[in-house]
């Protein structure tokens, strides 16, 4: 029929354009060369989107920025999709000049070639604690320092530990009585997340690492020892099923309305704490197995990168910055206002006793271990069999040692 | 002829026969235009015209990322390549790996039983409101708008409050039950193995009916009253009136809300995210949040969107299904 | 046989003189079983941490912080949010009506893979869409633009929006049309003058859905703005939103703020889908 070949143009033209106009869009749009005149502006990315992180850390690059005298363009985004922007910004070649990662992706994003190593702009790294060089340590490089880091600890509740008669535990054992002590009507003794995301192998990998655990490889007695910790915390029932789902707001949240006497968390839920005046409360490590192990806790908290740009004035420029971000008085400034805590190892005595409630944190960053540390960009996988572990064991589908093996062999 | 007696004869015929559409629109169905043939090619040109800036737009919009996402699932695609522009060719390996995995057969399982339970709740009583929002009563229209509500708030607000109402300790469902002595202790709606995925399920339900709702009202909104006057007469009333003048006529619109409500929830991804994350122990996991963690949280792009794609060839099949029942109602 | 075509009482429908309070009551009451979770949003707004961990089901002591944060930093988002999902509105009818009369009536070649690949593009996972404009929107200098974000939002609405008016239009008899046609009318008049005012109740549905889509995407919104100068409201709720901490009371008062425009609008369009248009319009 004649009408074929004229309603076939219209399609034809439909196609071409669906290849087309890629083509043609990704041929302009290129990224500037190295330009020998001065930088004045550099862009830098976080996900410090919400009060009053967006501050703090805005004014210290702003402050940064003058001294190496640029203007700061700054973005932030919401924290789950800051890797999305990234790979985004990776794909179109419009990554910023300085930018910001969680530790833990930091191995991820380097492995790319993404990342600028930070010996090329001769910035320092001495006196920063060995986890955090860890975690930012690419293929022996650095790409990434973090200026001021996190962790977990175990809050308790004074006034409620005090009528029961419990002393803070520092065992498992101790544990494993405080909590069920604790537990009466509506309270419970602990609260901890174990939901099945990133945070609910996060607030596993204390009792795992202290206890020996290796994150190569997770069905060891050592790892079978601390889930089953954990799984009979669960079925005893001093801590509330609903660990399942939480995250670690959550958590704050059932310490603050004193449905938990004791909580693992950390130190950025201090303000949200102390808007509570009623709430007295204190902070130890995250009780070992036997006394005499060390406590180990795992390394949170971002580093700041400069990426590859093709523009090697600008790149100084974000170097520029990223040092400025990491140096001693920045670090002691911006963890006091972030209820964080400084990276550099010699300024964590002076910290402590100016930030009497941050001690416990200080004294565990010493000893704290980089989730990426051996594993690096195989990190995430590993990770995720851990916390499909965790909830196989808590909601009672396998036991501990058969939940590990399931998850490992994956 | 005047018009008037030719939609009351369309109309009447309708009503007569039984639900049969071959005596009734026999005369109207979507039918050829009188050829004219010095005018015939202009004809073709004016009827691409209203078709061209549609076709246009989406080839631009998604003719890309269609293609794109396809030839994706057949490479080594990693974070690494966002940078780089290298994928090496791995042929069916990503398939081959997403569809053997164990959690593959759960997923596929959850995935059954999340879109079939959504859909089967919502076009109920979807259907039911948009039957019962026909009467006519005061604040009729206010009410119905309201209940655009659950559309209408952000997901992360929505799959806040939801896990708030169902907190096994505190929330306000096990208070409510609680108070009217059902139960003694919480219910773990989202932290039990077997609740949770019906806990995921009613949720669903719950943002999934304004949807059928409106559509259907706007639907039975189209059936002229004319027919059921004419039924009623004829002592057809009530259900027999539903079965008889109403579902005929509505069947459209039902095969339209019905695929597009199975291609939607196939989709589904924020809501499981924000209520469950998947768990507990992947008893809620599906294949769009499975194809999501793929990618996102382990990084493996190939592998997320060879998943991703085995979700579209299941939705392929209900969309050539939808394709074949327009089509035959549209021959009639 | 001809059927008297003025309204005649009938079966369920009103009688002018007795108003059905009973059914007000019932419909009052769906409502309030199926809106409860919208009013335990609000109520958590009230609270002042934003949570409902410890409410109590009224909330007796109303906290407005959240709502003081709301009112001083969102209203902007608020407009951008009105001005796209409305601009959206219009082009995706603009384009999906005359689309959608195309594949209802006339025999074209294709419009079965027409069909077929507005069905394919639903079924799309948004983040792979939005992959691919943003490279696509860098080079074209689109990124944080309204324009931008009513096109991509746009770009979700079409296909939907040509599914529904044409299932509708399938509805229709087309005796109408027919008998226009032979009385010599265009194909763009019989469109305008009859056709559309007869699908009244298709654009209308799919105008809210549409409307709909882009009040509540996130997604492009997030992908295809780098700055705060366009920022639509359900973006700026994650501002609230933090790696560490949340401020729920803002989030639910800025949710309880956002719905109250959308809602009314929703409410207003509402009223113009009117039964048995296809009777009425041919007095």
């Amino acid at each position: 029929m004649k009408s074929i070949r004229k309603t076939s143009r219209p399609l034809a033209l439909a196609a071409a354009a669906m290849i087309g106009l890629p083509l043609a869009v990704s041929g302009c749009g290129t990224s500037t060369a190295s330009s020998s005149e001065a930088v004045k502006e550099i862009s830098v990315m976080d996900y410090y989107n919400n009060e009053p992180d967006k501050s703090f850390i805005g004014d210290a690059l702003t402050s940064c920025g003058t001294q190496a005298g640029v203007t700061i363009k700054r973005e932030t985004v919401p924290g789950k999709s800051l890797i999305s922007k990234v790979l985004q910004q990776s794909s179109s070649k419009t990554l910023p000049d300085v930018l910001m990662l969680d530790n833990p992706d930091l191995q991820q994003i380097a492995a790319t070639g993404a990342l600028a190593p930070l010996a090329d702009f001769k910035i320092s790294t001495d006196n920063f604690a060995a986890g955090v060089l860890s975690a930012g340590t690419y293929k022996d490089k650095v790409y990434g320092l973090a200026p001021t880091v996190n962790t977990i600890a175990l809050f308790y509740n004074k006034d409620i530990l005090a009528k029961a008669g419990v002393t803070p535990p520092t065992t498992w054992d101790e544990l494993k009585t405080a909590a069920t002590k604790l537990t009466a009507g509506d309270q419970y003794g602990l609260a901890f997340n174990a939901n099945p995301t990133y945070e609910g192998t996060w607030q596993f990998l204390p009792v795992m690492w202290s206890n020996g655990g290796d994150e190569k490889k997770i069905d060891t007695p050592e790892t079978e020892q601390a889930l089953q910790l954990w799984t009979e915390l669960v079925k005893d029932g001093s801590v509330s099923s609903s660990a399942l789902n939480w995250t670690q707001a959550d958590v704050k949240d059932q310490f603050l309305a004193g449905k938990a006497a004791m909580m693992v968390n950390g130190p950025w839920q201090i303000p949200a704490l102390d808007k509570e005046p009623s709430l007295q409360y204190g902070v130890v490590k995250i009780p070992v197995r036997e006394a005499g192990q060390t406590a180990v806790a795992p390394l949170g908290g971002e580093v700041w990168t400069v990426p590859q740009t093709g523009n090697k004035a600008r790149q100084a420029k974000a170097a520029e910055v990223v040092a400025c971000l990491n140096s001693d008085e920045k670090q002691l400034s911006m963890a006091k206002a972030r209820n964080t805590i400084p990276s550099k190892t010699t300024l964590a005595d002076k910290f402590a006793t100016e930030n009497p409630k941050l001690a416990t944190f200080t004294e565990l960053i010493k000893t704290a271990r980089a989730r990426t540390g051996q594993l690096g960009e195989e990190w995430p996988a590993q990770a995720t069999k851990i916390y499909t572990a965790i909830q196989t064991a808590l909601t009672g589908n396998a036991s501990p040692a058969d939940a590990l093996k399931q998850a490992q062999g994956q | 002829m005047s018009l008037t007696t030719d939609v009351s004869q369309a109309a009447a015929g309708t009503a007569a026969g039984k639900g049969s559409r071959k005596h009734g629109r026999g005369s109207g169905s979507a039918m050829q235009v009188p050829r004219r043939r010095p005018r015939h090619r202009r004809e073709r040109i004016f009827q691409w015209l209203f078709l061209v800036p549609a076709v246009v737009y989406m080839a631009l919009f998604f003719g890309y990322p269609v293609a794109k996402n396809v030839v994706m699932s057949f490479q080594d695609y990693t974070t690494a390549t966002f940078f780089t522009g290298e994928a090496p060719w791995v042929g069916l390996a990503n398939y081959v790996t997403v569809l053997s995995s164990s959690l593959f057969s759960t997923s596929l399982l959850n995935t059954a039983l999340f879109t079939v339970g959504s859909i089967l709740g919502q076009f109920v009583i979807g259907l039911a409101l948009a039957v019962f929002f026909r009467r006519k009563f005061p604040l009729n229209g206010i009410l119905r708008s309201l209940l655009l509500l659950p559309w209408l708030l952000p997901l992360i607000v929505s799959s806040a409050v939801w896990r708030w109402i169902l907190d096994k300790d505190s929330g306000a469902l096990n208070r409510f039950l609680g108070d009217l002595g059902i139960i003694d202790t919480g219910i773990p709606w989202l932290t039990s193995t077997s609740l949770a995925l019906i806990a995921v399920v009613g949720v669903n339900i719950w943002i999934g009916i304004p949807f059928n709702l409106t559509i259907l009202y706007g639907g039975l909104q189209e059936i002229p009253d004319e027919l059921y006057e004419a039924g009623s007469l004829d002592g057809a009333t009530g259900w027999r009136a539903f079965w008889h003048i109403t579902w005929p006529m509505l069947r459209p619109v039902v095969s339209v809300v019905l695929v597009l409500g199975v291609v939607y929830t196939l989709k589904v991804l924020d809501i499981i995210l924000g209520l469950t994350n998947g768990g507990p122990a992947n008893s809620t996991q599906t294949i769009a949040t499975q194809s999501y963690a793929l990618s996102f949280h382990e990084f493996k792009f190939g592998e997320g969107a060879a998943l991703g794609n085995v979700l579209v060839i299941i939705s392929l099949v209900f969309a050539v299904l939808y394709l074949r029942a327009s089509r035959r109602a549209v021959d009639e | 046989m001809t059927t008297q075509l003025k309204a005649l009482p009938a079966s369920a429908a009103a009688l002018p003189a007795r108003k059905n309070w009973g059914y007000t009551a019932l419909a009052i009451f769906f409502l309030a079983v199926m809106l409860f979770p919208v009013y335990w949003m609000v109520n958590a707004s009230l609270q002042p941490n934003g949570t409902t961990l410890e409410t109590s089901w009224l909330p007796l002591k109303p906290d407005f912080t959240g709502y003081a944060t709301a009112i001083n930093e969102q209203g902007g988002n608020l407009v951008t949010s009105l001005v796209i999902s409305l601009g959206s509105v219009a082009l995706s009818l603009a384009i999906a009506a005359p689309a959608a009369y195309a594949l209802a009536y006339f025999k074209v070649r294709g419009a079965g893979l027409v069909l077929f690949a507005i069905l394919i593009s639903q079924m799309i996972p948004g983040i792979v869409v939005a992959n691919a404009l943003y490279t696509a929107y860098n080079d074209l200098g689109l990124l944080n633009s309204i324009p931008g974000l009513i096109l991509a939002d746009s770009a979700h609405g079409i296909p939907f929006a040509i599914l529904i008016i044409r299932a509708f239009m399938n509805g229709m008899p087309a005796s109408v049309i027919e008998a226009a046609r032979v009385d010599g009318a265009g194909h763009i008049r019989a469109f305008w003058s009859i056709v559309l005012p007869l699908s009244r109740n298709s654009l209308i549905t799919a105008g809210l859905f549409t409307f709909l889509f882009a009040w509540s995407d996130f997604l492009f919104a997030l992908t295809l703005t780098t700055t705060e100068a366009v920022r639509p409201v359900t973006l700026g709720i994650f501002q609230y939103i933090g790696a560490y901490v949340n401020d729920w009371s803002s989030v639910m008062a800025t949710a309880v703020l956002a719905s109250v425009p959308a809602i009314v609008l929703l409410v207003a369009a509402q009223k113009y889908i009117a039964a048995g248009t296809t009777g009425g319009a041919v007095k």
